[in-house]
């Protein structure tokens, strides 16, 4: 069902999904620990640990459109293809805090 | 000095021990030494060592503690402890596995593909990630000398250097006068020296209220400088002055027992003197020939291994790559990449698309901090900024005041990416 939302959100915003490999969603989650624990500790940055898979597309494909919100976050969502969003959401939330990342 | 701090491993009788202790637990695991445990050697070491397959990492580092430059600036206003910005290295050897090597590299040999230490001992390598860091040009600047440090502090490399600036800081008595020589691109931390005259000015401002700033600069333009010149004027109405280039002419010499600095036609005498100067990568670079004539290390832009020898990369702020920033960040941004091309090539993980970014968060104030956020993309064989967004200068003080904490949670967090 998760898998059909992100699908779904990825259409509505207007782009189709290939998902890629496994691999290139923990090689690009490796950026997010430059600036987010991964431990589910917050330091006014949110830790991303186990982070519902649909909520951070969602929250990415916000980002990479909005003008508001953080810039950070902009440029970054902007540098990723939506298959990357897609990998990226579905390594991190496969890796709740406690687990070994990336 | 040599001392291993990872657990288990009995070996302490000398390096000379190691490879065959490896060799009894480990048989075929692939072997990397990374020398240099800063932002981007200990950030290579640690994504290699969390590999599924394994590899056999060692991080020479001659410090038992590392002091990040990043945030001393804070230090210096007095806003955060010493102790605050040093890191240790026990996580990445208890939970990593990372054989942490305390001492310096003297040479590196790269048909014979060993790293010799200043023990003596020699360690063998697959892959050599070199992760130096900056020196200083010798001679760029008559009289700077290392005499001339322990007068002048540059306090560009974090540690003594910072602590001797900010004895001199509260020494220095209300109405002196704070000099920054702030250098030409490029160097390390484009933000930093119009940081630090920011941070500084926030401690006069409330303990030395008559005392002035002046930075002079080889440059005739620096970065944020809008921002920059913004809050200088809104916090510290008339305490920073700014003198480019083009006004002062190059710095050629300094006098110590004069506390003085002269261009061709100048003399800025002060109470206390911030020369920070002129860089190139790290000596063991150079002497390993991963230099170019420019004095930094050239390097394929995806996977960080040097142009000029093979099975040797680089990361961080000695290498040279188009025109991104020397900044911790891009340091472990490249560390991140490189380390993922090097499972690549020694243990088939799959490649990873390089994902090359950087953040600066940048005070102007205690309570006022700026951002940029820095995309780059390779094209063409070049790395080249995709995107580039900078705080605006019409943002209110709330906004200001919640990108300071952002920034102390930055810090909490990219400190643990690096040392674990």
């Amino acid at each position: 069902m998760k898998r059909h939302r992100i699908a779904l959100a990825l259409v509505l915003a207007g782009m189709i999904v290939q998902p890629c490999a496994a691999d290139q969603g923990r090689g690009l989650a490796a950026a997010c620990a430059s600036c987010h624990r991964t431990d589910g500790h917050d330091t006014v940055i949110p830790s991303i640990a186990g982070l519902d898979e649909s909520r951070i597309v969602h929250l990415m494909l916000a980002y990479r459109s909005a003008d508001q919100g953080s810039q950070i976050m902009h440029v970054v969502a902007g540098a990723l293809s939506p298959e990357e969003i897609a990998a990226v959401a579905h390594y991190v939330a496969g890796h709740p805090s406690g687990t070994r990342q990336p | 000095m040599k001392t291993l701090t990872r657990r288990g491993l009995a070996g302490l009788a000398g390096a000379s021990c190691l490879p065959a202790a490896r060799a009894a637990t480990r048989p075929a695991a692939p072997r990397v030494v990374v020398i240099g445990g800063g932002a981007g050697g200990a950030t290579v070491a640690r994504y290699l060592a969390m590999n599924d397959k394994p590899l056999d990492v060692t991080l020479v580092e001659p410090k038992q503690r590392y002091t990040t430059c990043f945030f001393s600036n804070l230090y210096l206003a007095g806003l955060r402890s010493f102790e605050s910005l040093t890191r240790g290295y026990d996580a990445l050897a208890d939970r990593y596995g990372i054989q942490v090597v305390h001492d310096h590299a003297a040479a590196i040999d790269p048909a014979a593909k060993t790293v010799r230490l200043g023990g003596g001992a020699s360690l063998p390598y697959d892959r050599l990630v070199v992760a130096p860091g900056i020196a200083f040009r010798d001679g760029a600047i008559a009289g700077y000398d290392d005499a001339a440090m322990q007068i002048m502090p540059h306090a560009w490399m974090a540690g003594p250097q910072t602590l001797l600036l900010r004895s001199q800081l509260e020494a220095m008595p209300d109405g002196g006068v704070f000099v920054i020589a702030a250098p030409a691109d490029p160097f390390r931390c484009p933000p930093g020296p119009y940081e630090r005259a920011s941070l500084v000015a926030a401690y006069f401002r409330q303990h030395k209220p008559r005392s002035k700033i002046q930075i002079l600069d080889a440059k005739d333009t620096f970065f944020e400088q809008e921002l920059f010149q913004d809050g200088w004027n809104r916090h510290y109405p008339g305490m920073i002055e700014w003198l480019p280039n083009q006004f002062i002419g190059t710095i050629e010499s300094v006098d110590v027992k004069d506390r003085s600095i002269r261009t061709a036609d100048q003399t800025f005498k002060a109470d206390v003197i911030n020369l920070i100067p002129p860089q190139l990568a790290a000596g063991l670079a150079r002497q390993a020939g991963l230099a170019d004539e420019t004095g930094w290390c050239p390097v394929d832009p995806a996977t960080y291994e040097s142009t000029l020898h093979r099975d040797i990369h680089l990361v961080g702020d000695a290498v040279s790559v188009g025109i991104m920033p020397k900044s911790a960040y891009v340091a472990n941004s490249q560390a991140k990449a490189c380390a993922f091309a090097i499972a690549s090539a020694l243990i088939g993980s799959e490649p990873v698309r390089p994902f090359l970014y950087n953040t600066c968060y940048t005070f102007l104030a205690p309570d006022d901090a700026v951002s940029d956020a820095i995309s780059f993309r390779i094209a063409s064989g070049k790395t080249e900024i995709a995107e580039i967004l900078m705080s605006k200068l019409d943002q209110s003080p709330a906004e200001r005041a919640a990108a300071v904490r952002e920034a102390n949670g930055w810090y909490d967090a990219f400190t643990r990416d690096i040392f674990g």
